[in-house]
């Protein structure tokens, strides 16, 4: 990404909005800017920067969501980055002119103990105590009034999701607009870097004194504003009753795996299916509207089937992230991550790490993006990196060629197990071992380290706001389309070029074999031979980059066959004619391990911040798909 | 877990993971080195603060505590860096020994 997108685009005031996870930072962001927001990763990092829009009487004012911390030490790349924000290190050298301290009223000595070093930085700041709501109902009482006097900054008590409570927090950012310079320039205070929390470095005393000291610290200021902790959430204790109950919480867990699944496999379909008959109804009317010349076709076979490629995964992602919000905000994801924990920790991933590895068995692109769940930045990139092990649906086309086309239709289990249904639950389970193997590589070789300790809280169960899951599915949906969408656009008008030159005599396109994309395939036939394929599936490999089941779209076109899918009897018979058995179990294989999608890799340089992991992955993957397919042609 | 073995005598030092269900204790030191510990500081899981086993996950691992307010869930091999003594005997209402 350019260094551009994670900077501030104007010289609006820029108010930063600090706080722990769950302390209700994020609903007030949406609250304040609505959905004029945008989201961009911080440069070089993939730590996400959100940021939007505050339209205020006195003018607009800037809002930074920053991540969700505990402190601002240098521990977690999200720590890292809310202090150097803070500190003026990021932004082109810009500390926000104000900050926003969001802290949950009903966990107030804990949330507390971060606000020593935001407080520390001398930033002009305002404390925002969510949860008033919940802290009345259980009985809890705060008195702002007393805790702004001991902390010496102003502080609010507000339900963030009740917008007329939230006079105070708008009426202090309008102030960074009619205060002027004066208000925009108070200096960063004298602890800020010689702050042992804020720069990293120099602490003074042993670390866990200076936290027993803080902890002291925000006790006594929780005692000064009179608070008085909150009973235990009844609702919270019940629902856990049920939800973490020895027989009730796998079932119940299973429920909802079940649904997210049965949602992005099945409930996604007619969805994707509208969105590829929009996207071929609209270019065939521009192929039927424009002349017929190259910049039509490639148009209408380059751009519009690249953005089509792109597209078609939005139903997907949109119903993943609309799961994922649900989850999160009504508190059921943390309690999901703790039942997932004890079967992931014994691949070396965590909890967290289970619903984007499930969710890629749809495909692997949300996954991916969903894996920002995962806190560990170690656990994370363990979860991006075998996620495209997973069988995701782009593969099916294939193996249901294949398997048509060389697996013969009979029992193997009586009437419970056939062959074909044996042979596709097969290579289910060996891209699954695979991703197991995968994990336990990693974590002993390339992401080894003593694994963090899993500290998950779990936050009591709310309902969700549909404003704070709009906002969600709104900022998902700009990412992808921006950031995938521009690499699958370049790939898919690269190989449509490939296709479309030389030209004939008549100045016409060549068929595919004489083709450049053609002549690639002969000229790598003798590298792809040795895994029993011929010059016409080293075609198919290529353009399949593009989407896995594209090769089927490719052998119809070579074999021509019209209107070709995955049961057209011809091409199966074409097939037979030139594939064994073994070749057609080794093209099986390689597709269960080669990374054939494009997709996957855009996304995965986003989400790991640059090429290297996407690099790395994609030869491991191709590597792996090789030495099984050559292994496979050679034993069968 | 000692949630399932013998509970430990009162007023001796044990480690979170071997304190039974319903049982308030306060920390007295984390047995654990370097960056490690920050997760737990910074979540105000620090020597003096109380800690209460509420129940496991449903495979027995991870256990849900709760400390000073908030349910946090901990893995057995942390909580067993954890060492603890019974908060009625912090608070002088047990005799230590």
């Amino acid at each position: 990404m350019s260094a551009g997108e994670g900077a501030p685009r104007n010289d609006l005031p820029r108010v930063a909005l600090v706080g722990p996870p769950n302390s209700g930072k994020s609903t007030l962001f949406n609250r304040l800017t609505g959905l004029r927001q945008r989201v961009a990763n911080y440069p070089g990092v993939t730590v996400e920067r959100k940021t939007g829009v505050a339209s205020l009487p006195a003018g607009p004012v800037e809002v930074t969501d920053l991540p969700g911390v505990h402190g601002l030490s240098p521990r977690s790349l999200d720590q890292m980055v809310t202090r150097d924000v803070l500190l003026g290190k990021l932004d082109e050298g810009q500390a926000p002119d104000a900050v926003v301290l969001v802290l949950d009223a009903t966990r107030l000595e804990s949330h507390l103990m971060v606000a020593e070093p935001v407080l520390d930085l001398g930033l002009p700041t305002l404390v925002v105590l969510t949860m008033a709501d919940e802290l009345g109902r259980r009985d809890g009482a705060l008195t702002a009034s007393a805790l702004s006097r001991e902390l010496g900054v102003a502080a609010t008590l507000v339900d963030a999701r009740d917008d007329s409570e939230l006079e105070p927090v708008r009426r202090f950012m309008e102030e960074l607009r009619v205060g002027g310079e004066d208000a925009r320039s108070c200096p960063i205070g004298e602890f800020a870097g010689a702050s042992p929390d804020a720069s990293g470095q120099g602490r003074r005393l042993p670390v866990v004194d200076l936290f027993a000291a803080r902890r002291r610290r925000a006790r006594e200021l929780g005692r000064s504003a009179g608070f008085e902790p909150p009973r235990p959430s009844r609702l919270t204790r019940r629902l856990d009753a049920v939800l973490l109950h020895r027989g009730w919480g796998p079932l119940a867990f299973l429920a909802v795996v079940v649904v997210v699944f049965q949602s992005i496999f099945a409930g996604a379909v007619p969805l994707m299916d509208g969105v590829e008959a929009l996207v071929a109804g609209s270019g065939e009317y521009l192929a039927a509207t424009l002349p017929d010349r190259w910049f039509r076709s490639l148009l209408v076979d380059g751009v519009w089937a690249g953005v089509g490629s792109v597209v078609v995964f939005l139903p997907q992602i949109l119903i993943l992230f609309f799961f994922i919000a649900v989850m999160e905000d009504s508190g059921y994801m943390a309690r999901a991550a703790v039942i997932a924990d004890r079967m992931m920790h014994g691949a070396g991933l965590q909890g967290a790490s289970f619903l984007p590895l499930l969710s890629a068995y749809a495909c692997a692109v949300p996954a991916i993006m969903s894996a920002r769940t995962v806190e560990s930045e170690r656990d994370r990139i363990a979860t991006i990196f075998v996620a495209p092990f997973m069988t995701c649906s782009a593969r099916l086309p294939v193996y249901a060629l294949l398997i048509a086309a060389f697996i013969p239709q009979g029992p193997l289990l009586g009437p419970f197990l056939g062959q074909r249904a044996a042979v596709m639950l097969g290579l289910y389970a060996l891209g699954l071992a695979a991703a197991v193997g995968t994990a336990a590589l990693l974590k002993g070789t390339l992401l080894r380290g003593a694994s963090a300790p899993f500290v998950m809280e779990l936050p009591p169960y709310r309902w969700p706001t549909v404003r704070s899951i709009a906002a969600r599915l709104v900022g998902r949906t700009k990412v992808f389309l921006r950031r995938a969408g521009k690499i699958i656009l370049a790939t898919t008008i690269v190989l449509w070029g490939l296709t479309q030159v030389p030209r004939t005599p008549a100045g016409e396109p060549p068929t595919i074999e004489d083709s450049a994309l053609g002549r690639i395939g002969q000229a790598i036939e003798p590298a792809v031979a040795p895994l029993g394929f011929d010059w016409r599936i080293g075609i198919g490999l290529i353009t399949s980059l593009a989407a896995r089941e594209v090769i089927v779209g490719t052998l119809g076109t070579i074999y021509g066959v019209e209107d070709v899918d995955e049961t057209t009897i011809e091409l199966q018979d074409s097939l037979r004619r030139d594939l064994d058995l073994g070749s057609a179990v080794a093209l099986l294989v390689f597709f269960v391990f080669a990374l054939q999608c494009m997709s996957t890799v855009a996304v995965m340089r986003r989400e790991t911040g640059g090429w290297r992991w996407p690099v790395l992955q994609f030869c491991y993957m191709l590597t792996l798909g090789c030495v099984g397919a050559w292994a496979a042609h050679a034993l069968l | 877990m000692t949630s399932r073995s013998q509970p430990a005598p009162k007023g001796a030092e044990r480690m979170l993971a071997d304190v039974p269900f319903e049982e308030e204790v306060v920390l007295v030191r984390i047995d654990m080195a370097g960056d490690d510990l920050e997760p737990l500081l910074e979540r105000g899981i620090v020597p003096g603060c109380k800690l209460c086993p509420v129940r496991h996950a449903p495979a027995g691992s991870p256990t849900i505590y709760l400390v000073d307010g908030a349910l946090v869930a901990l893995r057995k091999e942390t909580a067993s860096c954890l060492c603890v003594r019974s908060a009625l005997e912090a608070a002088g209402v047990l005799d230590a020994n």
